[in-house]
């Protein structure tokens, strides 16, 4: 048994080793490839109508990112293993030899970078919980939210006796949902704003949002409601300030 | 006992089922619409009780009461000796009976299952097509739901949990045969109450059954109900009978450390059924109450809470989900020695990765209910729960990467149902990270993404590990080997047909189409269309499946006893298997993983095989009055010392 | 053995077939579409908010059970299940105003929702209840309502709700029918704009006997649901 030799000199021959090299080299254009693709997700979803949809849509962008290394290493060893080492032939190979039991330094490696790449889900999913959530903090908007088979209704507490089956709200004012249900349980999705609750009989739920771009938007049933289920669907109209008051006042409420 | 066979449990269970629908029928009277259900219920209650008898579930039992027991005779009987095919329909006990029952009715439930799949792309091929009415369209994306749930729980455990492991592990039979039979016969009476909802209104809950939509529903719902509770017997019965075969039966010398990882996936699987189905069955007795009698458990307004059903069905959903994909997955971890031609990579941290995952996947279950807006307050906690899944999730992929590395790779259908399933896991498992994350599943929570998401990991990870499992033991379960063709065939056209229906899917659930809607938005109307070609794609790869099986079956190459040359046990006992599977029940000296470790066969054939061979001292260290078998190997093997372990197994 | 194997891929895929048409044919027979669409009858023009629009006229009903409407005089397989009738399957041009006439035989109470009980999506926001112009009925007694909404799609949006003004409990019946005598008529105009395909359903909880009173005929095509097609 020879002294072994100093770890930088192993880390070269290591490197050097034609299997080493193609593994890298397959790893790194998968990784390439994955990280351009990690922005398509983000784009299929069109474009967003809250900050909270950006943040939504970045993270599907970021997480696609971190998880690209760790597919494409998976798919080079796959990759590779089937172009140098594949046995053709309709009888069972030779043992392989050296036989190999077990690795520590690569069993360390991959604990810890699945352990690190956990953790940093886990931050960036607290951090943006939390700045979603902040969006209500100012003198927000309170709607009401009634979901029943099958269709929806809207109604503003705060502006007097307005109802309706179509949602409206100002521009870049906050807006908090009360949300509830008359019957089963229904999900009120506002597609582009990245905001989901479910409306349940008997309680309420709360989610909250700052709608940042004109237009109109869908809301749509998340949740299977029995027979009319995909047909519970209405729009929302983001209008500006002066345009909301006057649809509030038109419809017998007061500002 | 004699006589009974699956025509008499037919027979006795639309006897019985009558006579309980006509005794309901006539002396229950109350209101209208819970009488049926009422009826409904005790009716197929009836059918299964009847089918049992009919099929002689009870005969031991009753004879035991009689104050007798059964004789040898009955044993051997009931064992299936000489009866040939026509112990495939009778109350069997023999495990490789029971597993090859296994096989039949999970391919039964698949086509049902699959048939049901194909009409719902049919329906969304264009946005309005109209083929299925809205209740029609509901029941059957139920219906599919349900079957194929249930297909994919028994598809690993079911045929090779029941016909490989005791041969894996060096056992005669399971610990409790009879029990293993009834597992079986609860299996194929439920089958019929399930599908027979379709004819009661169908459910309009999909498979999830979320209350209280399911306290509005039809008849239907009661047959589905029925149905679960069913099936969570069968699965405590065949859990508690396969934990009890593997924790008690091993072949002597078979060391935890030495024990097949196979056996470790199955016996994870099964011990995650013992806690998780029978949340479902309570779910599902509280809500035939609040069917039947007016229970409100599930009432807001007579002081139930829905959420209170959503936390008992995720208590079960979430397990299930290893449930189904860790047999499948670790049954590709076994195989991939064997085609690499290199020991297990790290055995121990295979081990750990599965028993991880076990632990941490009954703590995951609201990372489902995010947006219920349940306890908001636990979203962050579950976030954390469910995203360390992926550490040991990430051991399994290590160990298969690190099995292969500077392996042998020998291509075939197994091999290649681990390399789909590496392809098709890793997709499961990234698009798993997004909806682990909060608020990216507030958007995207109840879309087409989550549909996507799921059957990446039950169908490409689950259903592909099984078809490589099938591939794999095919040759020891029926005799023959699977035919390469048909098998080629089906593969590539399964998986890219997987793989188009699939990634279709995610697109247009990031675009925003809710899951079971029976039409949408024309902006989804190539992603639905390409999703529908890839599903017909998908459909007649598994016919071609279907045909390599039958083919091969009937008609294929006969199979020597180890084709592939592995060193497990169930390849040294001859084709077909005696009935005790060992003439002398072997010892085990080393893992089975020793390939490349010197010249020494890892495997010595099983007696009764022609092949020559010296005598073995283990065949009178079995019997317990030889010289010491471990002494007779010739060496200073400890059990836990299997690293340095030779590769050889004796007997 | 070439031949039993093509004998066998044929079977296996004839059978994988047959099995597909099977189950899809007695799913459509047992809740297909509904089976006889009633059009709108055209009637001239008329002038709307939004100017001259040809005119048509569609004439409905609603009855405490299925025995007049279109599951046949046996009442199809739920009898006592309430309806609308003579068809759930409508047809009515597009760019038209249409007037609808509704006969409620049926009876009623409470409403869960009582924006419900106000007419919305029609012209002037009105309707006319017997005769007498109105905004709204009381919400504590209404039959049921007809409220027709968006399917998912990039077509016009369309939603019209008219609450249908219960019948007295007491109300004297006809003695063949069973129904009453006096049915309440419920007049209203709406105006439709280009083709599209959209669902009704009736927003009163009347499927008695269920939770939520929403299952049964509420939670089935062809009885208090159906299409309605504009083009």
């Amino acid at each position: 048994m020879t002294t072994p030799q100093p770890f930088g000199v192993r880390a070269r021959l290591w490197s050097r080793r034609p299997e080493v090299r193609g593994i890298f080299l397959i790893w790194a254009v998968l990784t390439a490839l994955l990280c351009a693709f990690a922005f398509v997700p983000s784009r299929i979803m069109g474009p967003a109508a809250s900050p909270t949809m950006d943040a939504v849509k970045s993270t599907m962008t970021v997480f696609t990112i971190a998880a690209a290394p760790v597919a494409a290493f998976v798919w080079a060893v796959a990759l590779y293993s089937l172009l140098r080492w594949r046995h053709r032939g309709s009888g069972p190979p030779e043992d392989a030899r050296p036989s190999m039991r077990s690795n520590r330094p690569a069993t360390a490696v991959w604990l810890v970078v699945s352990s690190v790449l956990c953790v940093f889900l886990l931050v960036w999913g607290l951090a943006e919980m939390q700045s979603v959530s902040r969006a209500s903090a100012a003198q927000p908007l309170v709607v009401d939210v009634t979901g029943q088979q099958w269709v929806w209704t809207f109604s503003y507490p705060a502006q007097g006796k307005v109802e309706s089956d179509q949602l409206y709200l100002p521009v870049n004012r906050p807006v908090v949902f009360h949300v509830t249900s008359n019957d089963v349980i229904h999900s009120f999705w506002v597609v582009q704003m990245g905001i989901k609750v479910d409306a349940n009989p008997g309680m309420t739920t709360t989610t909250n949002v700052t709608p940042n771009k004109l237009g109109t938007f869908d809301v749509r049933c998340a949740e299977l409601c029995g027979l009319l289920h995909a047909d519970m669907e209405t729009t929302v109209h983001v209008v500006d300030a002066s345009a909301f008051r006057s649809w509030v006042v038109e419809n017998g409420g007061h500002v | 006992m004699r006589r009974l066979n699956l025509g008499t449990a037919v027979a006795g269970g639309l006897v019985v089922g009558y006579l309980a629908w006509y005794l309901a029928h006539h002396f229950l009277q109350t209101d209208k619409a819970s009488t049926s259900d009422q009826v409904t219920l005790i009716t197929s209650a009836g059918w299964a009780l009847g089918f049992l008898i009919g099929i002689g579930a009870f005969h031991g039992p009753l004879t035991w009461l009689s104050g007798r027991d059964q004789s040898h005779e009955d044993e051997t009987f009931l064992a299936g000796k000489g009866q040939g095919v026509g112990r495939y329909f009778r109350f069997t006990t023999d495990h490789k009976v029971v597993g090859i029952q296994y096989l039949v009715i999970t391919m039964v439930l698949l086509a049902v299952g699959g048939t049901l799949a194909m009409m719902i792309r049919t329906n969304l091929i264009t946005p309005h097509s109209g083929f299925l009415s809205p209740q029609t369209y509901n029941s059957v994306v139920g219906l599919h739901g349900l079957t194929m749930i249930l297909a994919t729980i028994i598809m690993v455990t079911g045929p090779f949990g029941n016909f490989i492991v005791p041969l894996m592990i060096g056992a005669r039979d399971m610990a409790f045969p009879r029990l293993n039979a009834l597992s079986l016969w609860l299996l194929v009476a439920l089958v019929p109450v399930l599908f027979s909802a379709a004819f009661m209104g169908g459910i309009p809950t999909g498979w999830s059954g979320y209350a209280p939509l399911s306290d509005q529903a039809p008849p239907g719902m009661d047959a589905y109900l029925m149905a679960i509770i069913l099936f969570a017997l069968s699965s405590a019965i065949a859990g508690a009978n396969i934990t009890t075969t593997i924790l008690t039966m091993r072949a002597r010398g078979m060391t935890w450390n030495r024990t097949p990882i196979f056996v470790w996936g199955v016996m994870a699987s099964v011990g995650l059924a013992i806690p998780a189905f029978p949340m479902f069955m309570s779910s599902m007795v509280l809500l035939g109450v609040d069917r039947t009698v007016g229970g409100q458990f599930y009432v807001a307004s007579g002081g139930g809470n829905p959420w209170l059903y959503s936390n008992l069905f995720w208590l079960m959903g979430h397990p299930e989900v290893y449930v189904i994909v860790l047999p499948a997955v670790v049954a590709l971890m076994e195989l991939t020695p064997v085609f690499s031609r290199k020991p297990l990579f790290n055995y121990n941290a295979a081990v750990l990765g599965i028993v991880g995952i076990v632990g941490l996947s009954i703590m995951v279950w609201a990372h489902h209910m995010y947006a219920s807006g349940w306890a908001p307050a636990l979203n962050g906690p579950f976030m954390l729960t469910t995203e360390l899944i992926s550490i040991p999730t990430g051991v399994i992929f290590l160990v298969i990467l690190g099995t292969m590395w500077r392996g042998r790779i020998w291509t075939t259908l197994p091999m290649m149902a681990t390399y789909a399933m590496l392809w098709n896991f890793i997709i499961g498992g990234v698009t798993g990270i997004y909806v682990s994350d909060v608020p990216a599943d507030y958007a995207l929570h109840g879309s087409m993404f989550v549909t996507a998401h799921f059957h990446y990991t039950l169908m490409g990870a689950g259903l592909t590990g099984a078809i490589g499992a099938l591939a794999y033991w095919f040759p020891k379960m029926t005799g023959r080997m699977l035919e390469r063709g048909p098998g080629l065939v089906s593969f590539w056209l399964v998986q890219i047909g997987f793989n188009v229906t699939f990634l279709g899917m995610f697109a247009v659930g990031l675009a925003g189409q809710p899951r079971r809607v029976v039409h949408y938005d024309p902006a989804f109307g190539v992603g639905n269309t390409v999703s529908s070609i890839g599903a017909y794609v998908i459909g007649l790869g598994m016919l071609v499946l279907l045909y390599a099986v039958v083919v091969s079956w009937r008609h294929g190459e006969v199979a020597p006893a180890n084709p592939w040359g592995a060193k497990t046990l169930e390849w040294t006992v001859p084709n077909p298997i005696p009935l005790e599977n060992f003439e002398v029940l072997p010892v085990v000296v080393a893992d089975p993983y020793g390939y490349g470790e010197g010249d020494v066969p890892g495997l010595v054939p099983a007696p009764g095989v022609p092949v020559p061979r010296e005598p073995q001292p283990a065949e009178v260290g079995a019997t317990g009055d030889g010289p010491d078998p471990l002494a007779a190997a010739g060496g200073p093997l400890t059990g836990d010392d299997a690293s340095q372990g030779t590769g050889r197994e004796l007997q | 053995m070439q031949l039993r194997r093509a004998a066998v891929s044929l079977a296996a895929v004839v059978g994988g077939a047959a099995a597909v048409l099977a189950i899809t044919a007695f799913s459509l027979s047992g809740h297909g579409p509904n089976a006889s669409p009633l059009a709108a009858t055209t009637v001239g023009t008329a002038s709307s908010p939004v100017g001259t629009l040809s005119h048509a006229t569609l004439a409905l009903a609603t009855y405490p059970d299925s025995m007049a409407g279109e599951h046949g005089a046996s009442g199809g397989a739920h009898p006592s299940w309430v309806s609308y009738g003579p068809s759930t399957n409508l047809h009515v041009p597009a760019h038209a105003l249409v007037t609808v006439t509704i006969r409620q035989y049926d009876s009623g109470a409470a409403i869960t929702n009582p924006w419900f009980a106000q007419a919305h999506g029609t012209v002037g926001g009105t309707m006319t209840v017997d005769g007498k112009e109105t905004k709204a009925i009381d919400p504590e007694h209404v039959g049921h309502t007809w409220t027709v909404h968006a399917a998912p799609g990039n077509q016009d949006p369309l939603f019209v709700s008219v609450p249908l003004m219960a019948v007295a409990d007491n109300a004297p019946t006809d003695a063949a029918t069973g129904y009453p005598t006096q049915p309440h008529v419920i007049t209203f105009s709406f105006v439709t704009h280009g083709p599209g395909t959209y669902v009704w359903n009736c927003e009163y909880p009347c499927g008695d006997g269920y939770y939520a009173k929403f299952g049964g005929p509420m939670g089935t095509m062809g009885y208090m649901s159906g299409s309605l097609t504009v083009g």
